[in-house]
Order: structure tokens, then sequence, then C-alpha cells
């Protein structure tokens, strides 16, 4: 059996990133760290830590859904840092007034600052056979390819090559075909999950 | 989830075979949110059967220590008890019985199969800091920062932080308060004691 001594050494991926939602994004934070055959994903909470290994043999796909966070958020700061400098400019001769709102708008620009080095907002989505779990500190397009181009070639390796767009066409044939009974209306009910389509 | 066609996260649409592996965001069919979609083989790996184990049929024949009518095909890598296919758990090559993967699981000694632990070095650090806003406070945290950094310094750390350099600061920390703290006792001791001889 392993013993203590088996230490893994992983190498970060990521920094914590919090998952969607205000309320949460306060409770756990989370990272995603390279181990030598699986992914590892690190949900602190300060004083705990869970972890969830994404074995690169059992990862069936990779979704990232690009969102509009990115442009709503830049617009918003956008808004709010130049309403505070303009508040600024016309408080100059009240000098404590003059301060608080410039460093009110350093804060927001800095924010916009911030979001504009990010670049847009993503949504990136594991999966396994048995689940489908978002990663959350892939929040970010950049740095979701990045991390793609990190972990791609050694999910390949892992099952033994890359998948052509023959092969996925010829996959998705092949699992759909064996079972497919047409049923009196005319529609094949070959799995729960699948809508059912007309057969030619 | 058996089934290799992938959904939109935003609109639960199938996902065509044209989404699939391209090199840039291409929209859902469905709602047109942008997608960049990988598969890989895995996504059409058929699940193997499961085996369930065969019955014994010669009397005398090994049988499974978990199911005595099955019979053993393999002896469990750990505690060397005979185990039926369906007891023969397979992790890293190794080959373990239901009894020793569920121990070796809540005694830590499988750190792949380890999913949960506790910071003891970040409970001790925050202990060591936080209270220095309220100081008053410091006189009882830093015993306990101590203990707690002293009785859990070999306890399991985090699985990807390995180092010890929170024990080390809380230590530190804890030990200059109680110092702070022992100065002062003295330093009121001596104060007191001269403005008693003094009257």
């Amino acid at each position: 059996m392993e013993t203590g001594s088996d230490i893994i050494k992983y190498k970060r991926l990521t920094r914590s990133g919090a998952r969607s939602g205000f309320a949460a994004a306060f409770q756990t934070r989370t990272s995603l760290w390279l181990g030598p055959d699986h992914l590892l994903s690190v949900e602190s909470t300060g004083y705990t830590e869970n972890y969830k290994r994404f074995y690169f043999r059992d990862i069936q796909a990779i979704v990232v859904q690009g969102t509009r966070n990115y442009q709503a958020l830049t617009g918003i700061l956008s808004i709010f840092a130049v309403i505070l400098i303009l508040v600024t400019f016309f408080s100059m001769p009240n000098y404590p007034f003059a301060i608080f709102f410039g460093i009110l708008a350093g804060v927001f620009l800095m924010f916009l600052s911030l979001n504009l080095i990010g670049g847009p907002t993503c949504k990136t989505f594991l999966r396994t056979a048995v689940q489908i779990e978002q990663l959350p500190p892939l929040g970010r397009v950049r740095k979701t390819r990045t991390v793609l181009k990190k972990i791609h070639p050694l999910i390949v390796a892992a099952q033994g090559g890359e998948l052509s767009p023959e092969a996925i066409s010829a996959g998705l044939r092949e699992w759909s075909e064996p079972s497919s009974q047409p049923t009196a209306s005319g529609t094949v009910e070959d799995d729960p999950n699948v809508p059912p389509r007309l057969m030619p | 989830m058996s089934s290799p066609l992938i959904q939109c996260p935003a609109c639960r649409a199938w996902l065509m075979e044209g989404v699939f592996n391209q090199p840039e965001f291409t929209p859902c069919p469905a709602c047109g949110l942008p997608l960049l979609t990988e598969v890989f083989p895995a996504l059409f790996r058929k699940a193997g059967a499961v085996q369930s184990g065969q019955a014994v049929l010669v009397e005398g024949e090994s049988s499974c220590f978990f199911h005595p009518q099955k019979k053993a095909v393999l002896p469990c890598d750990s505690c060397g008890r005979f185990m039926c296919a369906l007891c023969d758990c397979t992790l890293h090559g190794q080959h373990l019985c239901p009894t020793c993967l569920e121990a070796g699981k809540t005694k830590g000694k499988i750190k792949s199969l380890e999913n949960q632990r506790t910071r003891y070095d970040q409970i001790a650090l925050s202990l060591a800091i936080l209270p220095l806003l309220i100081f008053y406070f410091t006189l009882i945290t830093a015993p306990m920062t101590l203990f707690i950094a002293i009785r859990y310094w070999n306890a399991p750390m985090s699985v990807v932080r390995t180092n010890k350099i929170r024990f080390i600061l809380a230590i530190l920390i804890a030990v200059l308060q109680i110092a702070g703290w022992t100065i002062l006792f003295i330093f009121l001791a001596t104060h007191h004691g001269n403005r008693v001889r003094h009257n």
C-alpha cells in the first residue's frame, strides 16, 4: 500500500479563483494544480482544503463557454471611473473632497485596468464519464488557453492520441447505431439522454 | 452521462460534431454563445464489463474472504486475503480488497484517495496574527498557537503546499507575544515592588 512518504510534487496552474456567486466568492477559493498523471482542483476555505483529482485518462471533454461579464464589468467600471474623475475635477477647490474622490476614482481605475489586463471572461467545464465539473479558476479566456495548451498534450498522451474530425464522426455514429431501432412512430429511442430523432 | 453527446453549458442544447476541437470559439447552434469544446478519446471509450466473480464449483477450491461462495482469483496486496473478481479493487497497479481500500482512505495511507485536509499551519498562523488587532487576547492565544504548532507539527500538511513556513512564523510570533507579556509582567511587578518600598 502507499505510504505517507509518497509525496506528489504539484505544479501550480492557476491562482485561486472564486466560484460564481457573491457569497461563495468569500467562502471558498479554488486553484488548479498539475500532477504527474492528473489535474488537482483544490477548494480552500482557508482552514480546510478539499481535493478533486481528474486523471488525464478519464477526461472526456473540456468545454469553455464565453460569457459577457467582461463587457458588462468594463462598462460599469468605466462609468463609475469617469463619474468619479469628473466629481474630483469639479471638487478641486475643496481639497479633502477632491482627495477622497480622487482615491475612489483611482480604485475604480485600478479594477478597470485589472479587468482589461485579464481579458474576456469565460466559464470552463471539465467532463468525465461520471461528472461535469466547473473549474472556477479558469474564468478568463487567455488564462484558460494557456492552461489548455499545457494540459492538452498530457491528456492526449494519456489517452493514446488525438481525436481527428473523422474519428469524432465515426465515434458518434458508432455509438448511436448498434441499438438504434425505429419505433412504431418512426423515431429512434436508444438512449434517454439523447433527443429522439427521425430515421432517414 | 454515458452518452458521448455534449450539451451547451448555457442552453443545454446538444452540440454537433462541427463544434468539437475547433481552434477558435464557435457559436452554440442553439443559443449562439461562443464555445470552445475540446474532446478526447475517452469520450467514445466503452465502459468495461463489470466482473461479478465466478462461483466455487469444486469443493475445497479457494474462495473469496468476503464472498465464500465465489472463487478467489488473487490475494490482496495489502492484507493477503483471497478476493474474487468482484472484490478486486485495482489502484495504481495494486490489487486491494475493499477493507484495505477503505482503511487506506480513512487513515490517509492512500494519498490519491485523500480528499480533505485541515490546514493546522494556517490555523496556527491566524491564531498568532488576528488577535493582534485586540492585543489583550494574545495572552490566551499565544500559548494556544504554540500548542497547535507543536501538537500538529507532524500532521499531514496541505497536499500542494508542503513547507512549514506558516508553523515557523506562528511559533516566532507566539514566542514574541509571550516574551512581551513576560517582560510587561516583570516590569509591573518590579515597578509595583519599588513603589511599595518607597511608601
